[in-house]
């Protein structure tokens, strides 16, 4: 059955197959997915339906708790977080990044339907996921004879929706405070941070629950026994999607409304926000002030301030390396809180470092803006790298500068041990990026684990040996000096195992 | 830098992508010219100056630039070039006067003669009132203009262009088109690629055409249309590179 040309079912089509071709894992080129992905997505469809089978079937008889409600309830509110990250990226998408807006709207459909077919569009994409993820645990319970829970389908689709609403009116409303150009970055950023913070606090949290008091008693001081009962309208979102029928109904008319009135009273505003995404990228010519130039002595210093320069005047980049680091930051809790202080600490700082020196290695090396410029100048080649290794590798290592004082001061040994770890490390981490990196673009910082498989392998084991060796070494100074011997010879033999093999495999310039 | 010897000299250049996109090209281009390489799309002209510039290495062949043989000292040759392609080479996160600071240092540019020139330039090119604006949001013209300041900072005495004036408004073209005349009129050298037959048939000496990666014509545009009896550059340029699309 064909919709008619023009109409939302129609358009809205048409933004489906432009998102099932961008879900194309491989970007070589491919239009859509290939079978291989379709394949590999089916198969993961089918192990969680039997993972949720199980899952479930172990719950029994608590399916029917109604106390359920409440950590389901939780997780919808995770999901909501998850999503609202999800759906601001959208919006971005939408209004700064997506070029087909222009054709839309200078077409004769109601710039209505187009806003209504790009709300719908995200509410689709930021729901996706989570079907995919959640709809098998709706279809096992229904096989374990509990048809309430397929309340999750309605309950994904409500929760997307709202959320894409909150995102669409933040990122609009936004564009009227900031600006286009302004907003881009605080979007970006927003939604980037959100999805982590949620991420730090389920680790706390799990933290909390191994025994020790924090995030457990702040959540029970938050709450209070009148909020924390089984009866309260706190754990509503958990009931819908249980399948309580009321309370489905109700957030069902509330996402409804929500839709409604954002497309009834923003589809203008939407427009306007368009046409200053446009134009964010004119500059006005202001009065001319004085020309000043800081030409530098050397090429070294040059190239040294034009990567810190640009990687400074990037937020988006820099919200997204800072992300990579907040997702280490609750595995350094771990080694903090089960080891002693000095092999867990220098374990925790050699990996940040590595972690935080391939962000800046990438950046700097393989997504160079101007390669050609480079290449026809006539540069030494070898300074050019140095320079870009360099501005790839100091930041990390002032990053760490301060807890390694602080290291060294309570257990000199101990500290220099671990500043030669971290060191070696962070060097061999952006040697194995200019050895084995592949030139790419920016704005692939996100799939750049995807774009070369083989470089983030080599950053992975690199990263887990010299962080092994400084657990082993700094455990060397204590004791256990039978075993750790061994391991540090490994681990060492393993650091630069992994640096051999990267200059074998290096690029050569032309 | 030997000054007797042409500015570029190709001997037997080869470069293959599967196919041969430059195949056995011998070209010469004298110092203080304006040399223009034309030829329909895919005919070889963007694959010779990449090789010139030392983008690609070549399969076969000899470049010397300004009498220095580029594959035996590379730092010698591009001192004393500068390439400015279809798509300029800029760092949207840089304000022009940073670009420049960047370009002087590449090029090793004592600060005391690149900033009167940076300025300079600026100036020539309407730029000074952007100065202190990120280029990601120029308009094309104005990241050509930027480009093209980048490209003089060390003042080449080669000046390669490939299509420099796609995507320019008339006034940009013709702030870029004086800028090249006057800098053959101070004894530069330029070689251009353009598909705007005009512009090649109003600017320059000498007029190459290109096909399949080989020289088929060059000369005068007197000379070439007195072999091909055409009246303008682009009847001529049609007759030659018959049967293939410009």
């Amino acid at each position: 059955m064909s919709a008619t040309p023009g109409s939302i079912p129609w358009l809205l089509r048409h933004e489906l197959k432009l998102a099932w071709y961008g879900a194309a894992v491989n970007k070589g080129g491919k239009r859509r997915p290939g079978s291989r992905t379709i394949i590999v997505g089916a198969v993961g469809l089918i192990l969680l339906h039997v993972l949720a089978f199980f899952m479930l079937r172990e719950l029994g008889p608590g399916m029917d708790e109604p106390a359920l409600a409440i950590p389901v309830t939780f997780m919808v509110i995770a999901c909501a977080t998850f999503m609202l990250s999800s759906a601001l990226s959208g919006c971005v998408l939408a209004l700064f990044e997506r070029g087909d807006l222009d054709l839309l709207l200078s077409s004769p459909l109601p710039s209505r339907t187009v806003f209504a077919v790009r709300l719908l569009g995200i509410v689709a994409s930021t729901a996706i996921p989570y079907l995919y993820l959640g709809g098998p645990f709706a279809n096992a319970a229904l096989v374990l004879g509990h048809p309430g829970w397929l309340g999750l389908y309605v309950m994904v689709g409500v929760v997307a929706m709202l959320m894409a609403c909150a995102g669409m009116l933040l990122t609009l409303g936004l564009v009227r405070v900031l600006g286009a150009r302004r907003t881009r970055v605080v979007a970006q950023v927003t939604a980037a941070v959100a999805g982590a913070l949620l991420f730090i606090l389920s680790q706390l949290s799990s933290l909390a629950h191994n025994g020790s008091d924090g995030a457990r008693q702040v959540l029970d001081s938050l709450l209070g026994p009148h909020l924390a009962s089984l009866d309260s309208a706190l754990w509503l979102p958990g009931r819908a999607l249980l399948g309580a029928p009321v309370p489905l109904l109700g957030a069902t008319l509330l996402a409804g409304l929500a839709f409604a009135l954002t497309l009834g009273r923003t589809h203008r505003f939407f427009v306007h926000g368009l046409q200053q995404a446009a134009s964010a990228d004119r500059v006005r010519a202001r009065p001319a002030g004085a020309l000043r130039f800081r030409f530098r002595r050397s090429l070294f210093d040059t190239v040294v301030v034009k990567e810190w320069r640009l990687i400074a005047r990037d937020p988006h980049l820099i919200a997204q390396v800072l992300l990579q680091l907040i997702y280490l930051l609750p595995l350094l809790f771990l080694i903090l809180r089960n080891g002693t202080a000095g092999p867990a600490l220098g374990t925790g700082l050699t990996m940040l470092c590595c972690s935080l020196t391939g962000s800046l290695a990438w950046i700097v090396l393989s997504a160079e803006d101007a390669p050609d410029l480079l290449l026809s100048a006539p540069a030494p080649w070898r300074t050019l790298q140095l320079a870009k290794l360099a501005a790839a590798t100091m930041p990390a290592l002032l990053v760490v500068a301060l807890p390694l004082l602080w290291l060294t001061a309570h257990t000199p040994l101990a500290g220099l041990l671990v500043a030669f770890t971290v060191s070696a490390g962070v060097l061999s981490t952006g040697l194995i990026v200019l050895w084995t990196g592949r030139p790419a673009p920016r704005s692939d910082f996100k799939m750049r684990g995807k774009g070369n498989f083989l470089c983030t392998m080599l950053e992975l084991v690199n990263s887990l040996c010299w962080a092994g060796l400084s657990w082993v070494l700094v455990a060397l100074d204590g004791q256990n000096t039978a075993w750790t011997l061994p391991l540090a010879a490994v681990a060492l033999a393993g650091g630069l195992g992994v640096l051999l093999f990267a200059w074998l495999q290096r690029r050569r310039p032309v | 830098m030997n000054a007797d010897s042409p500015a570029l000299r190709l001997r037997a250049l080869r470069k293959s992508f599967g196919r041969p996109a430059v195949d056995g090209l011998d070209l010469t281009v004298r110092r203080g010219e304006l040399y223009a390489l034309l030829g329909p799309n895919g005919a070889g002209k963007t694959t010779t100056l990449r090789m010139v510039t030392g983008l690609l290495a070549p399969d076969e062949g000899d470049i010397d630039v300004l009498g220095v043989d580029l594959a035996r000292d590379p730092a010698q040759a591009k001192r004393g070039m500068a390439y400015l392609p279809d798509d300029p080479l800029l760092y949207g996160k840089l304000k022009p006067t940073e670009y420049l600071e960047f370009v002087a240092g590449l090029w090793g540019i004592r600060a005391e003669d690149a900033e009167p020139r940076a300025r300079r330039l600026l100036d020539w090119l309407d730029l000074t009132k952007h100065a202190h604006e990120l280029t990601e949001g120029f308009s094309r013209g104005m990241k050509q203009k930027l480009a093209l300041a980048g490209a003089l900072i060390h003042e080449p005495e080669l000046l390669i262009l490939d299509e420099p004036l796609t995507g320019l408004d008339a006034a940009a073209a013709r702030q870029v088109k004086d800028l090249l005349v006057s800098h053959v009129d101070r004894g530069g050298t330029v070689i251009l690629t353009t598909h705007i037959l005009e512009v090649a048939e109003r600017l320059a000496q000498r007029i190459g055409i290109i096909r399949q990666g080989r020289l088929i014509a060059e000369g005068t545009l007197a000379e070439l249309r007195a072999r091909t009896q055409g009246d303008s550059l682009e009847d001529v340029f049609l007759h030659l590179t018959e049967g293939q699309a410009t």
